[in-house]
This record gives C-alpha cells, sequence and structure tokens, in this order.
C-alpha cells in the first residue's frame, strides 16, 4: 500500500458528510425521557438496609433468649402468626424441602412456644414478625425489580434466618423439656 | 443564512442570520439549558443533532442504533449540561459525550454488538444515500470495519481529531489509535481494490 494509496482514502474521507439529519425527529423521545420522573432507588435501599437490621436484631434476639433459658409452662397461645408466601423473585422459587421444613416447623410453633415462659414466649413471637416484616418489605420491594439480585440473596437470607428461628424455637423447647425431666 | 427550525417551543421562529449569532444564541441557550430550561435544551438539540447524528451514524453504521445512541447522547447531556464548563467547544462535548454512548452499548451487551454486526452485514449501507458515487463505497467500506478501526477511522480521517484526542474519546492510547488507523487503511484499501475503485 503505498502513501500515495494513503493519501487519496483520506482526502476521500474528508469529503464525507459529517452532519446528517435522520429520518424522523428523535426530539419526542427525548423530551419524554428527560420529563419522565426518576425512579426512586430509594425504596429498595430502605428495604435492603431494613431487611439487614431487622435480621441481625432478631438473630441476636432469639440467640439471647435462647441462652436465657427460662422456662415457666404457659398455657395460652392466642396470637396468630401469619407467614408470607414464599416466593424468591421473578424468577425463582423456594425449594421443596425448603418449603416442607418450614411448614412443618410453623406447624409445631405453637406447640412448642407452650411450653417456654411467657417472656420468650412474646421475644420470640416479636423477632419472627421482624424476620416475617422483611420478608414481607423485600417482596414488595421485588415486585418492582424482580430482576435484583441483592434483593433476591436479602430475601434468601430473611427466609433462612426465619427457617434458623424456628429451628432455634424448635431445639430451646425440647431442652427445656429435658432439664425439666432431669 | 441558517435557518433555525425549533418545533413546538419558542425557538422555532428564531432565525440565526452569522455563524457569530450561532455563537451568541448558543452560548446564551447553554447557559438557560444549564438551569434546566427544556426549550433551551431543545434549541440546543436542533442545533447539534445532525452532527450528533452524523457521528453515532458513521460509527455503528446502523440507522435504528445511531438513532438510540443519539437519544441517549441528549439525554446524558441534558443531565450533565451543569458539568459543561466551556473548556471545549460545545459540538466537541457533545461528541464526546456521543462516542462514550455509542461504546458504553457496544460493551454493555456482546449479543446486541452481534446484532448490530448482522444487520450491518445483511442491510445496505444506511450512508448510501447520504454520500454519492465513490463517497458511497468508501462509506460502505468504512461500515464493514471492525469496531475498533472504525471508530479510530471515523474519529480521525472523517472528523479530523488528534490522534490524542481520538484516543482520549475511545479510552486507548495514541499509540493504539495509530494502530488501529493503520489497520483501518490497509482493509479500507483492500476493499476498495476488490470493489475497482481506484485506490
Amino acid at each position: 500500500m503505498s502513501k500515495e494509496n494513503d493519501d487519496r482514502v483520506f482526502e476521500a474521507a474528508k469529503r464525507l458528510t459529517t452532519e446528517i439529519s435522520p429520518d424522523r425527529d428523535l426530539w419526542p423521545d427525548i423530551s419524554a425521557a428527560i420529563d419522565a420522573p426518576r425512579r426512586s432507588r430509594w425504596a429498595p435501599m430502605f428495604a435492603q438496609a431494613a431487611a439487614v437490621v431487622l435480621l441481625v436484631g432478631a438473630s441476636s434476639a432469639v440467640t439471647y433468649v435462647a441462652v436465657k433459658g427460662q422456662q415457666v409452662p404457659g398455657p395460652e397461645i392466642s396470637a396468630e402468626l401469619l407467614f408470607e408466601q414464599t416466593s424468591f423473585g421473578g424468577r425463582y422459587n423456594l425449594g421443596p424441602g425448603f418449603q416442607d421444613a418450614r411448614a412443618l416447623l410453623a406447624a409445631e410453633l405453637d406447640v412448642e412456644l407452650a411450653r417456654l415462659s411467657p417472656e420468650s414466649r412474646s421475644e420470640i413471637r416479636k423477632n419472627l414478625e421482624l424476620v416475617q416484616q422483611a420478608i414481607h418489605d423485600i417482596n414488595q420491594a421485588l415486585e418492582q425489580e424482580p430482576d435484583n439480585a441483592l434483593l433476591q440473596k436479602k430475601l434468601l437470607m430473611a427466609y433462612r434466618e426465619e427457617l434458623s428461628v424456628l429451628r432455634r424455637v424448635s431445639g430451646l423447647s425440647r431442652n427445656v423439656m429435658m432439664r425439666n425431666d432431669i | 443564512m441558517a435557518l433555525l427550525t425549533a418545533n413546538s417551543s419558542d425557538y422555532s421562529q428564531t432565525m440565526v442570520t452569522t455563524t457569530r449569532d450561532t455563537v451568541v444564541d448558543e452560548s446564551t441557550w447553554i447557559r438557560q439549558a444549564q438551569r434546566a430550561d427544556q426549550k433551551a435544551f431543545e434549541a440546543l438539540y436542533r442545533l447539534h443533532i445532525d452532527k450528533v447524528y452524523g457521528l453515532c451514524l458513521r460509527m455503528t453504521g446502523n440507522v435504528s442504533e445511531a438513532e438510540d445512541c443519539t437519544q441517549e447522547a441528549f439525554v446524558q447531556a441534558w443531565k450533565k449540561m451543569g458539568k459543561f464548563r466551556g473548556d471545549s467547544a460545545f459540538a466537541t462535548w457533545l461528541h464526546r459525550i456521543a462516542v462514550n454512548t455509542v461504546l458504553g452499548r457496544m460493551r454493555k451487551s456482546k449479543r446486541e454488538q452481534d446484532r448490530i454486526q448482522a444487520v450491518a452485514d445483511t442491510s445496505p449501507s444506511p450512508l448510501s444515500t447520504t454520500d454519492t458515487g465513490e463517497l458511497r463505497d468508501l462509506s460502505e467500506a468504512i461500515d464493514k470495519l471492525p469496531a475498533g478501526a472504525r471508530h479510530v477511522f471515523v474519529l480521525h480521517a472523517v472528523y479530523g481529531y488528534s490522534h490524542n484526542e481520538a484516543g482520549d474519546m475511545l479510552g486507548i492510547a495514541p499509540g493504539t489509535s495509530k494502530a488501529q488507523l493503520h489497520r483501518a487503511r490497509r482493509l479500507l484499501t483492500q476493499q476498495l481494490k476488490q470493489q475497482g475503485f481506484e485506490v
């Protein structure tokens, strides 16, 4: 390739049109994009932050109750805990094994709670409600952003935390029973 | 004399009579747009649309993609108006945003890149009606260049940016820009010779 050839290509390139009109007016779309209200990023961020705070708080409180280990049998179980429908973002569902374990523990919850002191019962109920509120909030945030991977992760963490609390309640009441037996 | 037509705006009757007037009006519109005056920004859009769309079309080689890039570039420009300090010409600032937009969209999705390439391979050049004769052949040959070589060639050879400026816009070293230009020249010459273009 000679320099002369290069020059001819460059000379031709300089003569190419640099200003070209689009076939249609692009302003209406640009104007609409400029006018569109900015989607708030705060709602999902708040949900995520709230979820983290709630999970840490709930986990700490349940651990405290478990360590404290008081037992006074309480007869009446009146308030009912509502369990959020399990969903996991726009693309995922929780596995059947997880669902079964969760359903079993949830069904046994009242029986297990009846073995604990009113104070412990109240603490555990409060903590479960916090976790379930977090699950509810994250699910709502996921309705707006079903493919948000961080929210999906937080939701999975919340479900695991809920299951963990249920398991700890079950273990706690059994331990109490064992001590009573002795 | 150039007539600036800004449909459905207060600026629709504005007639820009000289280059100096254009500069005066442009700086006024810039200041107003920086204060979130959308009508002033529309006037800037009308003034620069052909330059921005031309660059996007040369860089992408695809009408639909060029329209999307142009729209996105102006939306970005609106959001960044406050950052324009006048260190460079407004047109150059817009060009920089347009180049970033084109590159950003190409990086975003390899699949999209493949689609654009496929369209470019199977469609006649969208520039074939803009350029005539041997220039049309050159336009079509540019469209077929690999992206890296095409971007450098368009910015340097068509739009007259230096290797430093082109490299800065494209996020590559000036030396890489030179190497890509050399590659573009070689490929263009080969293509044009095959088409019977005398080079």
